[in-house]
Formats: C-alpha cells, structure tokens, sequence
C-alpha cells in the first residue's frame, strides 16, 4: 500500500515540487508553441525540397516532443533534488528505490503524450493535414508508447545525475539524437547503415514509424510489433536506469557525492 | 539474570577520510581525514551534544550515523542495526533535521512538503493527515501550511524542518546545528520543543555552536575538534576539567595602550582576551585556579572609565574553548 501511495502521489507531488516548468510563462511557449514552430519549419523545408508530404513532418515532428518534458523533467528528478538541498534527504529516507522513481516518471508520461497530442492535432489543423478520425485511437496509443520509452531513458538521465551536477546539457544531446537517427525528419531507411543500426536502439524510432502506418491507414494489430519493440526499449532504459541509481547512490555514499557532485 | 540495554547508539573508531581531485589533465589528489578514530555511545532516552568548531567532524559523523556516507575504517550501530550492512533499516527508525534554508521543495507548500515527506518515511495513509496536522501545531505553523515555503522566513523554514524530522515518529533524532539563524525566541521554543522529545523518550544526538543551549539541553558532551574527540562528559564534568579559576569580565571604554601586556604579565592570570562591544571593550581575563587577580587588573585600570565588573565561575564556553585550543 505504501509502495503505490509512493507511486501515485509522491510521484505527483515530486513533479510538482521539481518540474519548474510549471508556470505559465514557460509552459505555454515551451510545451505549446515551440512544438509548432518546429512543425512548421520542417513541413515548409519539406514542401520547398519537394520531399516526402506535410505529414510526414508533421508527425514526426509532433511525436518527438514528447520526448521534451520526458527526457528533461525525469533527468530533473535527481537534478532538481540537489539544487534543492534535498538529495540527501531523498537519499536517508527508507523509501522504496523502485516505486519512488518509477512514480516520478508517471506524470512525466503523461506530460510528454500531451504535449505530442497538442502538436498533432494543432498542427494538422493549420497546416490541413488529413488524419482520419478513424486512426487517432491508434495514434494515441503509439504516442503514449513513444512517451513510455523515452522516459525510460530520461530515467537513465536522471541516474546519470548523481555523478554529473548539470543533467540538462545531455538531455539537449539525447533530444537532438532523437531528431536526426530517429525517423523525424528523414526516413530510417534512407539513412546509412550505421545510422539505422543506432536508430533501431533508439526511443521514438519505432513508434514514430508505427505513427506513420497507422495514419496511413493500418490496424493497430498490424504495428503492434513496432509498439511492442518501442515499449521494451523503454523498460530496457529504464531498468538500466534503476541499476544505475542504486549503484550511483552507494557510489555517492562511498564518495561523498551527494553534496558536491 | 540482568540484561544490559544496548546503547541506542554505539561509535567505534569511526574514520571517514576525504579524496579530492583537482585538474583536468594533470589531475593531483588531496585527502583530508575529516574524522579519526571517533569513539562514544548514546544511551536511549538520552540528550548527546557533539560540539566542536567548523570543520571538526561533527555533520560528517552525523552523516555516517545517518547512512547518508559510509565510514573509511570503524564502525557504528543505530538502535542496534550497522549503519553500513543495515542502512535501510537505520533509515526508517532516525529523524534528522540540519539547520540553513536548505533542504525543502520551495515550489509546494509547507504542507505539500510534510505530505511528500511522509510518503517518503512510510507514514501510513490513515495516519498521515492526523500527523502533520499535530506537527504543524508543534512548530507553529498552523495557517501558514498552504502558503509556498519560497515564501517562508528562515525562522519557518527551520520549524517546518523538524515537522519533517518527526513526521515518522523516529526513535533517534540527529539534530545538526538546529537553532542556526533562529531569532531568540524562536531558539527558545526549539529548546523548549527539544526538550519535551527527549522527555517522551527520544534519543537525540545535537550539534550546535551555542554554549548555553548545549548547557541547558545535553545530559552528556562530546568535544570533537580536527577530527578526534577530546573530551566527554556531562557539562558539569567539562566545566571541571577546565584548568582556568575565576573569569574576571571588564567593561572599559578606552583601553590605554600597554595595559593588555601589563595583566597578561600577572603571574596569577592565565589568558587575556578583549572584545569590542559597540563603543566598550570588554577584558575577559581567566586567572590560575585558586587565585585571585581583581585588584591586580584593576590596578593597572586606574584612571579608565569602567562600566559593569563581573567576576564569574568558568561556563561551559569557557571549558570548550580551552579543550578545542589544546586540541
């Protein structure tokens, strides 16, 4: 009982407490307009080349935002706790490893299939992209997959902070790996071989290309692979990442860290 | 047979020895012993003041007692358990609380703050709510509780630090320089606050750098100074070991030059020390035990203008400053 109290509402309050991106005056230009303002360029570069359609753009370009508050908030959950002065605290506590990071990352989730969701449906709006009504329970599905795994490893991230004071400079790196390998705005199989070799590993990869299928009018049982390959990702990062915390935690311990890291 | 109880907190050759790095390339290591061959035991139900100056080993103790580092070489037990084998359950029975404006989420309110926490420490959900309600009536916090703590005075701050401390009911409190920044009567609810803890059975282990509230509060005393403990006891014990008689304290506006060297020169008179005090100076001059220096010191006085003359037994002040210079 305590372990799903821990789960749900630590988790909720932590994002509350971490995520200081919960003002307006960041939230609405990061979350809302920055997303379309990448739709945008993309999709015009698109029609000016002459490649591919605006929806090809379009999706990708809403999907990987997502990745936004999943990579960013869930490396924070280590980050902001030490600027916080709260780490050691977090760190003495007998909270259970498991739950207290796993909840964290439940709101994060829902935060980056939202922010993903907004783009889409906005996007398409204005730039008169047809979506079938027909495909948007799918979408919404490899949308939330594509979440999933990304905070997987913005979990991954977040371990990585117990060593490294300042998490947001790689989360920018990760964010823009995501935006060439991934499938955004280049096909995985028009990249060179190294490339999809490193994209097949990658969170988005599967579930942005799953999108694209299911927009074009595929089952979702015909992508559930895709999906099932995307979500094992995510649990592959995220146990990684858990392994990393409690290895880093007794590290910090051993070298006195917490404080000074 | 009688069975004797174990104490609540047991220390043994406790060592913790830093290493740090410096440089890019050319990378050269330091190690700094922060603590060397600590040794004392708390006995349940007692009040165990650790003091000694900055830098001496006190937080990093207190760290290695709380799980938060592990010891180089010693050990320690916690209500029975090794700090180092047994951390989880070390950290569901001690509370810790550390003075500063640190070490809270400013963004939730002080509420948020006490909910997050008992989430934390495993308060059962039925109980919760009934807690932090008591809690922050214990600190004197009610009405303020939905306010964000980004908002709140140290003063608060530092109230809403033990509410946190105690959320979980813990057996041992460590409390690290608590009263920091408190204004006096805030300092004094604290001790007040303390001492009713202690009288409903807690175990608490202080650090502070006020002399009176570790006389007023402590059953037994640790000076701890460069890393090595140099003195235990209760308060009334250090103040025994103190070598210094009688404190004569001088209020004197215009100290004439070489006055200073002529008391230190006073075969009876041990140390000297003045201490500007808006446009006074006071002469805190500590004689050989069993002597009496007044009339001396005041000889070389003749002619100044005094304000208070105060002759005291030495304090607990007293006795600490000396052990920690011998040290």
């Amino acid at each position: 009982m305590n372990s799903l109290r821990l789960f749900f509402v630590g988790g909720l309050i932590s994002y509350r407490a971490l995520f200081g991106w919960l003002s307006p005056w960041i939230l609405i230009p990061t979350f809302l307009f920055a997303p379309l303002f990448q739709i945008f360029l993309f999709v015009y570069i698109g029609r000016t080349a002459g490649v591919s359609d605006d929806r090809f753009f379009l999706i990708g370009n809403a999907v990987v935002n997502a990745a936004v508050p999943c990579l960013f908030a869930m490396g924070n959950t280590i980050g902001g706790e030490r600027n916080a002065g709260t780490l050691p605290l977090l760190i003495a506590s007998p909270a259970k490893r498991v739950p207290l990071f796993l909840g964290r990352a439940l709101p994060v989730i829902l935060n980056g299939f939202l922010v993903a969701v907004f783009a889409l449906v906005v996007g398409a709006l204005l730039l008169r992209v047809d979506l079938p009504p027909a495909t948007w329970g799918g979408i919404a599905v490899a949308i939330a997959a594509c979440s999933i795994s990304c905070t997987g490893l913005g979990l991954l991230g977040a371990a990585v902070a117990l060593r490294v004071r300042e998490t947001a400079v790689m989360s920018n790196i990760v964010l823009g790996t995501l935006i060439v390998f991934a499938g955004v705005n280049v096909p995985v199989g028009a990249m060179p071989g190294w490339m999809q070799g490193v994209a097949q590993w990658l969170p988005m990869t599967h579930g942005i290309h799953a999108t694209h299928d299911l927009a074009a009018g595929r089952s979702l049982g015909s992508v559930s692979g895709a999906l099932l390959t995307e979500l094992l990702l995510g649990a592959f990062y995220a146990t990684l990442g858990l392994a990393l915390l409690r290895w880093l935690e007794w590290e910090s311990r051993a070298r006195a860290t917490l404080d000074t890291a | 047979m009688v069975r004797v109880a174990e104490p609540v907190i047991q220390v043994d050759e406790l060592v913790r020895t830093f290493h740090t790095r410096r440089g890019l390339f050319r990378r050269s290591g330091k190690e700094v012993e922060a603590v060397r061959g600590v040794s004392f035991t708390v006995e349940r139900g007692e009040l165990f003041g650790l003091l000694g100056p900055n830098g001496a080993g006190k937080t990093t103790t207190i760290k290695m007692l709380i799980t938060l580092l592990l010891p180089t070489a010693g050990r320690a037990r916690v209500l029975g358990h090794d700090v180092v084998k047994d951390a989880h359950d070390v950290r569901g029975k001690v509370g810790y609380v550390f003075g500063g404006d640190r070490g809270l989420y400013e963004r939730l309110s002080g509420l948020d703050n006490l909910r997050y926490f008992a989430e934390l420490y495993g308060v059962p959900a039925r109980e919760s709510k009934q807690r932090v309600g008591e809690l922050l009536e214990l600190v004197g916090l009610v009405g303020r509780e939905k306010e964000r703590v980004e908002g709140y005075s140290r003063g608060m701050r530092q109230r809403l630090h033990i509410a946190r401390g105690l959320l979980h009911r813990p057996e041992v409190l460590f409390l690290d320089e608590p009263s920091i920044g408190i204004d006096p009567v805030g300092a004094r609810e604290l001790r007040a606050t303390v001492k009713n803890l202690v009288d409903a059975g807690t175990t608490v282990l202080l650090t502070t750098h006020y002399m009176f509230e570790a006389d007023e509060l402590c059953d037994r005393i640790a000076v701890i100074a460069q890393g090595r403990i140099v003195a235990q006891g209760t308060p009334a014990d250090l103040k025994q070991q103190v070598t210094t008689g009688t404190v004569i304290e001088i209020e004197i506006f215009g100290l004439p030059d070489g006055v200073l060297e002529k008391v230190r020169a006073e075969p009876d008179v041990q140390s000297v020390v003045v201490d500007v005090q808006g446009q006074a100076q006071v002469l805190t001059v500590h004689a050989q035990p069993g002597a009496d220096v007044l009339q001396a010191v005041m000889a070389h006085l003749e002619g100044s203008r005094f304000g208070r003359v105060i002759t005291r037994e030495p304090t607990l002040e007293d006795a600490y400053i000396e052990l920690v210079n011998a040290a």
